[in-house]
């Protein structure tokens, strides 16, 4: 008798576990069925509020739709592409900032640059970047990059770094007018002022900013052409830009001195590039650059010529980058000629899903007679840091640096850095 | 007896296990489609192209018509076959390549993200210029499907399963 109903009471469970289970995938594939139903009504919606704000019968008799099985309403109805395009219209905004602390052992301390104070070790929120783009047509669009610099007296200055109208017409010309980051190096092209997109926590010294004490006239305001050359597998890129500058430069070794300022004529700055398809990520190129200047607004002109290499290996896991510099420039009254040599090299893997360690040399030795560079001289030495990425949004930077200096003491470094999106 | 209701029990789940792996195996291995505009005058498209459509690298098409990329939300089987067969990223390193990609002002956008394979086919056949990826099974009319590496989807080879 116990068996029996042992058994008899297994065999309920086991009935009502399947009628439960039945139901319950019974009630999962209504859900699913409700969900589909509510993302094809949101997408009528979306066709209909597009098709509301710009009636095109001559666009759209033009393009009549195949039937739609799924959404039979929109039979013979089509969307611009402007609406479509616009399913998110108007501005879109993203953020950078970050938060550093910085150490070191400058005898006697250097100036204070990117928020950080002329001293051993301070605080800075450095810059916060406000990226805004804007599509007009679906050829045409605006790029805005407004940046709050904080100066070494911890206020906050404006800065219009780019703004740009686009037009591209195809992969072979692409029209930009306004403010933009020069060609001059590969580095000024592809990262710009939010710390959060470069792998180390600072720029190597050549490429800075020029209003942090970079070397490179690193913003313009004109026009820049860029687009493919048809070259096959080959993947060549050209970039022509034309406009003027007005570089301001601290002197990075006496915190009191005042700016430099270069005074600089029209500037042409002509590029070439190639990204093999042979090798994904691989970028070989280079870049010169030509403007006039009168540093200070002194007796002496100078004509300043910017040659640039570049060889990248770039893939989401692994990074090399490594590019080189001559700044030539040759003072017109007296015809003679200052060579700056200089280069960076950074090395980079990502181990894991958020730790990335890298590893970074970088040398500039500027003539000490330089109207332009007397306070840069020789500089070079290593860098090595780590970036945790906590997630996609934040990121952690721990990085020392040691610089070798000719006939000044050496200059020991730690930065930590915050660095972070929105 | 207790050792039928044993050997029952044990039968009853190896083949509801079965039957799941079967029903997973065949929905990982459907075969996703790249659709385009009936208007769009390309007929096949090599799995190199592709990769630079959806990586942002060509942006128009031979007609001068931009090209209008549209991609599935995360973790929908079409957002997989991209990342995992096109693109070879995670979807974090998807993220971080089109924030600095779109930052760099090498593109005005990022690919638009929507929610379903309805949202996809309505976005490509309103858009001249519009490529998408889209189970074979969702494929409906008024959008033109490409053969991949000359490929018909469904086929033996086709690369994108």
């Amino acid at each position: 008798m116990r068996r029996i109903f042992t058994v008899w009471t297994l065999l309920s469970v086991l009935v009502c576990a399947s009628q439960a289970q039945s139901t319950g995938s019974s009630d999962s594939e209504t859900i699913k069925e409700l969900m589909q139903e509510i993302k094809e009504l949101k997408t009528r919606v979306a066709v209909l509020e597009a098709r509301q704000g710009q009636p095109a019968p001559e666009q759209a008799a033009a393009k009549p739709a195949e039937p739609v099985q799924e959404t039979p309403s929109a039979e013979g109805q089509t969307l611009s592409p402007e609406r479509i395009s616009g399913i998110f219209p108007g501005i879109r905004m993203a953020g950078f900032g970050a938060l550093s602390y910085k150490a070191n052992d400058a005898r006697p301390p250097e100036a204070g640059l990117l928020g950080f104070r002329s001293g051993n070790n301070d605080f800075a929120i450095g810059d916060v970047d406000l990226f805004l783009t804007s599509h007009l047509t679906s050829k045409a669009s605006v790029l805005s990059e407004v940046v709050f610099s904080e100066n070494s007296e911890k206020e906050f200055e404006l800065d219009v770094e780019r703004l740009l109208l686009k037009y591209d017409f195809n992969d072979y010309l692409k029209l930009s007018f306004g403010r933009y980051h020069t060609a001059t190096s590969y580095y000024n092209s592809v990262f710009h002022h939010g710390q959060w997109l470069q792998t180390a926590a600072d720029r190597p010294l050549v490429v800075e900013f020029s209003d942090h004490g970079g070397l490179l006239p690193s913003q313009g305001v004109g026009v820049s052409i860029t687009g493919k050359i048809p070259s096959g597998s080959l993947g060549l890129n050209y970039i022509f830009e034309y406009g003027s500058s007005d570089i301001h430069r601290p002197n990075i070794l006496d915190p009191n001195a005042d700016e430099i300022v270069e005074n600089n004529g029209h500037a042409t700055t002509i590029g070439l590039f190639a990204r093999p398809d042979w090798l994904q990520g691989l970028e070989v190129g280079g870049s010169f650059y030509h403007d006039r200047i009168n540093p200070d607004g002194g007796p002496f002109h100078l004509g300043q010529s910017i040659g640039s290499a570049h060889v990248v290996y770039l893939t989401p896991r692994f990074e090399f980058l490594n590019e080189g510099f001559i700044i030539q420039h040759i003072i017109e009254e007296t015809g003679q000629k200052l060579n700056t040599p200089a280069f960076y090299s950074l090395i980079s893997e990502k181990l894991g899903a958020k730790w990335r360690p890298y590893f970074r040399y970088q040398y500039v030795n500027a003539p000490l007679q330089s109207p332009v560079f007397s306070d840069v001289q020789l500089r070079h030495g290593p860098s090595i840091g780590v970036r945790y990425d906590y997630n996609d949004y934040i990121a952690f930077k721990t990085q020392y640096d040691r610089t070798f200096r000719r006939q000044l003491p050496d200059i020991n470094n730690l930065l930590l850095q915050l660095a972070f999106r929105f | 007896m207790r050792r039928n209701w044993k050997s029952i029990i044990v039968f009853v789940a190896l083949l509801s296990l079965g039957a799941g792996c079967v029903i997973s195996a065949q929905s990982k291995e459907e075969d996703v489609a790249v659709i385009v505009n009936p208007q769009n005058s390309l007929e096949s498209i090599s799995s190199a192209e592709l990769r630079k459509i959806f990586a942002g690298e060509k942006l128009s098409w031979n007609s001068n018509t931009p090209i209008f990329m549209v991609v599935r939300a995360p973790q929908a089987h079409e957002r997989d076959i991209l990342l995992s067969r096109v693109l070879k990223m995670t979807e974090s390193e998807y993220k971080q390549y089109w924030v600095k990609k779109v930052y760099s002002g090498d593109v005005p956008r990022e690919p638009l993200a929507l929610l379903s394979n309805g949202m996809q086919l309505e976005a490509v056949r309103a858009e001249k210029g519009g490529i998408a990826l889209i189970s074979l099974a969702d494929v409906r009319q008024g959008v033109k499907v490409l053969k991949v590496d000359g490929k018909q989807p469904g086929t033996a080879g086709y690369p994108l399963k």
